[in-house]
């Protein structure tokens, strides 16, 4: 096989190398106004370690669960808008089962009503069952995704607040205080979370013909079915995917708060998901996508917001920033504007190629 | 049973008129069918009165401004997420100008004018020329807008001037003749300021629609836009002018809101983007483009609102089986949709 040979153009075309620079950038401004935004410590009762950088990694991990998911989904040219209705509902299932009635036991405490096993796999179940749901709306009904995952947006919120009879429950128990709040190898938990979650997706997509089905599906549905391809069955599989991913975030977050939020609980995550994939460089007409690209996309958006919060900026205000950020990595990114660097670069190229040619 | 009825409904009424307004049919007849349940179970508790049915109205008023402009982007095959915030956005502008700067509020108004419609502008010409896809670009203006909100004030304002007190309580009561003297009928009911701008609003919107070259221009690109490119129609003009329409409806749904609680927050009208695209699609508006209508989006916005009447009038429900009922009905709309255009591309085979 021929090696690859390294050219500046082709990295200026290449999507990821602006996401890149634009998160080396938003760090260069933090080092320099405060340098021990960078600094991190070990705190040996907790065993974990704290600072800016971990803070930004752990914070970002429910958004990058998600777009995992969500990748996958903007590959295939789709869009999930249902993913925050199903943080909010994953949190009031599991709350549901460890508090159940409240009448009985009316005090939160260290216990759960039900094994523990079923406050962890019931929400995911019933995320993965309502992801599935979308899946069969598109893929078998022939619905929009916007559309069918709106569905499931509007109605979401209305089941979770129902399942907890609009109420909020809170609990203390230690096994699922761990999955938002501890940490394993002196990283919190979220980090490690995140961490398999995106490995097993990478894993599933790049290491089985997964991954090169759903770009197919994405680039065009009729011809990949006539190459023999299941696209239907490639749809399904990558909205319950989605669906149990967005419960795997519903349970991260409902452990940092140790209670059911079904208001704010993912509100927006749908928005920051599919920002995180576009920034990462993943076309939103469906197509090739890049899994690292999405990591980088969500430690962006993180960083912003930590940045913002870092220096006593009204924490609302953080969306005017990332607008800014954004809209500049969006316009860098677009067709025009790649095509313009690409032009400039090849320009450059070639007059050189030319100045040294005219010298032999 | 519901969508068998409405079945019914449609193949009749597709033989009497142009197949491509059964989607319109379609929404009011299930909206005539959820009123008379309504009028069935709540009769005896008011709910056929002529103020309930105008209360729901004006109690969706602003999203029925914003749905205006929506459906209009939403023909061109384009969606704008942004509008919730800019409506936020002039509220804020408005409170804070007037009660914090001191400004008259009809300078607040347009100050957010030309905001609203800058940022409209900005968006359709990125959308157009950089291909960005709306989804990402109004999604941009949405956050951008916000952020502005919140960086305006993170306090809800109050906002007290005699020229919007006088605005808010505008109103023209339906009046009846008894012995010779004109009275208010009861129970009282009557339409103020946001109803009419809204009325207002789709009149315009049908006119822009259905008797103007740039109407015309908006379905060509929405049906397809390379053709709309190639038959040498103004798509780029076309589109950038409705992004700006739709900044214009949701400045002037921000004033509805305004007026309707009189003051402005930094996260007012949350989600609300999304209930007015819902308020559009259940008015029969494809997402894919090409296909909707203003009268559609009028029973669409409607139809949204006489769920919550339901509940209220129930009295036992959680006001959460709305949001569930919503969901249900864009279910059973969509449903239709897909047959419908599956039955006609049948029929169309056919021939």
């Amino acid at each position: 096989m021929k090696k690859k040979k390294f050219s500046l153009s082709d990295l200026m075309r290449s999507k990821i190398t602006w996401a890149v620079i634009a998160e080396l950038l938003i760090l260069l401004v933090c080092f320099i106004i405060r340098p021990e935004f960078f600094s991190i410590s070990y705190q040996p009762t907790t065993g974990m370690l704290y600072g800016s950088l971990i803070d930004i990694l752990n914070r970002s991990a429910e958004i990058t669960i998600i777009a995992m998911g969500m990748t996958l989904v903007i590959a295939l040219g789709g869009t999930d808008l249902s993913v925050g209705a199903l943080v909010a509902v994953s949190g009031a299932i599991a709350l549901k089962f460890l508090r159940w009635d409240v009448s009985a036991y009316p005090t939160p405490g260290d216990y759960t009503i039900y094994p523990f096993v079923l406050v962890l796999l019931v929400p995911l179940a019933v995320c993965t069952l309502m992801g599935l749901f979308n899946g069969v709306m598109i893929a078998n009904v022939g619905m929009q995704p916007i559309i069918a995952t709106l569905i499931l947006m509007v109605a979401g919120r209305g089941v979770a607040q129902i399942l907890t009879n609009g109420k909020q429950f809170t609990t203390l128990y230690t096994p699922f205080r761990f999955i938002g709040q501890g940490s394993l190898f002196c990283l919190p938990m979220p980090i490690v979370i995140s961490a398999i979650v995106v490995a097993a997706v990478a894993l599933f997509t790049r290491k089985t013909a997964f991954g090169t089905m759903v770009e197919s599906v994405g680039i065009n549905p009729s011809a990949s079915r006539l190459s023999g391809i299941n696209a239907k069955a490639v749809i399904l599989i990558v909205f319950a995917l989605t669906g149990l991913l967005s419960g795997i975030a519903g349970l991260i977050y409902s452990s940092r708060i140790m209670s059911n939020d079904s208001n704010n609980a993912g509100l927006n995550y749908e928005m920051d998901a599919i920002l995180a994939v576009v920034i990462g460089g993943t076309n939103m007409s469906g197509g090739k996508f890049s899994l690292a690209g999405t990591v980088i996309g969500s430690i962006i958006i993180r960083t912003i917001v930590t940045f913002v919060y870092y220096f006593g900026i009204v924490s609302e205000a953080t969306m005017a920033f990332k607008a800014l950020i954004i809209a500049v990595v969006i316009v860098l990114q677009s067709e025009p504007a790649r095509e313009w660097f690409a032009k400039r670069a090849k320009n450059r190229q070639d007059r050189m190629s030319a100045a040294v040619k005219g010298d032999a | 049973m519901l969508k068998k009825q409405t079945m019914k409904k449609q193949s009749l009424l597709s033989k009497a008129a142009n197949p491509k307004y059964i989607m319109v049919y379609a929404t009011i007849g299930i909206f005539l069918i959820i009123y008379l349940f309504g009028a069935v179970a709540y009769g005896s508790k008011g709910f056929t009165t002529l103020r309930t049915f105008v209360n729901m109205f004006i109690d969706n008023a602003y999203y029925g401004i914003s749905a205006v402009g929506m459906t209009m982007v939403l023909i061109t095959g384009g969606i704008d997420l942004s509008v919730g915030a800019v409506a936020s956005l002039t509220g804020m502008f408005i409170a804070y100008g007037n009660t914090v700067l001191g400004l008259h509020p009809l300078v607040c108004i347009l100050a957010a004018m030309v905001v609203g419609v800058g940022l409209g502008l900005l968006m359709g010409a990125t959308i157009h020329y950089l291909n960005v896809p709306p989804f990402i670009t109004t999604l941009t203006g949405m956050f951008l807008a916000r952020g502005v909100c919140s960086l305006i004030s993170r306090e809800s304002i109050n906002i007290s001037h005699p020229m919007m007190d006088a605005l808010a309580q505008w109103k023209v009561y339906f009046m009846h003749l008894k012995d010779g003297e004109w009275v208010k009928i009861k129970p009282i009911c009557f339409i103020n300021f946001n109803l009419l701008l809204f009325l207002i609003m789709i009149v315009v919107g049908i006119v822009l629609l259905q008797k103007t070259r740039f109407g015309r221009n908006v379905y060509a690109i929405g049906g397809n836009e390379q053709s709309a490119k190639l038959m040498g129609l103004p798509v780029a003009k076309t589109k950038i002018l409705v992004y700006g329409f739709n900044g214009f409806c949701s400045v002037l749904a921000g004033v509805a809101y305004a007026l309707y609680v009189k003051s402005g927050w930094n996260l007012a009208l949350q989600g609300g983007e999304l209930e007015v695209i819902t308020c559009a699609v259940i008015g029969g508006t494809l997402l894919t483009g090409g296909v909707g209508y203003m009268i559609g989006t009028l029973f669409g916005v409607l139809l949204k609102s006489i769920i919550p009447a339901l509940i209220t009038f129930n009295g036992n429900l959680l006001s959460w089986w709305g949001k569930i009922a919503t969901g249900a009905l864009l279910l059973l709309f969509i449903c239709i949709q897909r047959i419908v255009v599956t039955y006609t591309g049948k029929r169309k085979a056919k021939k």
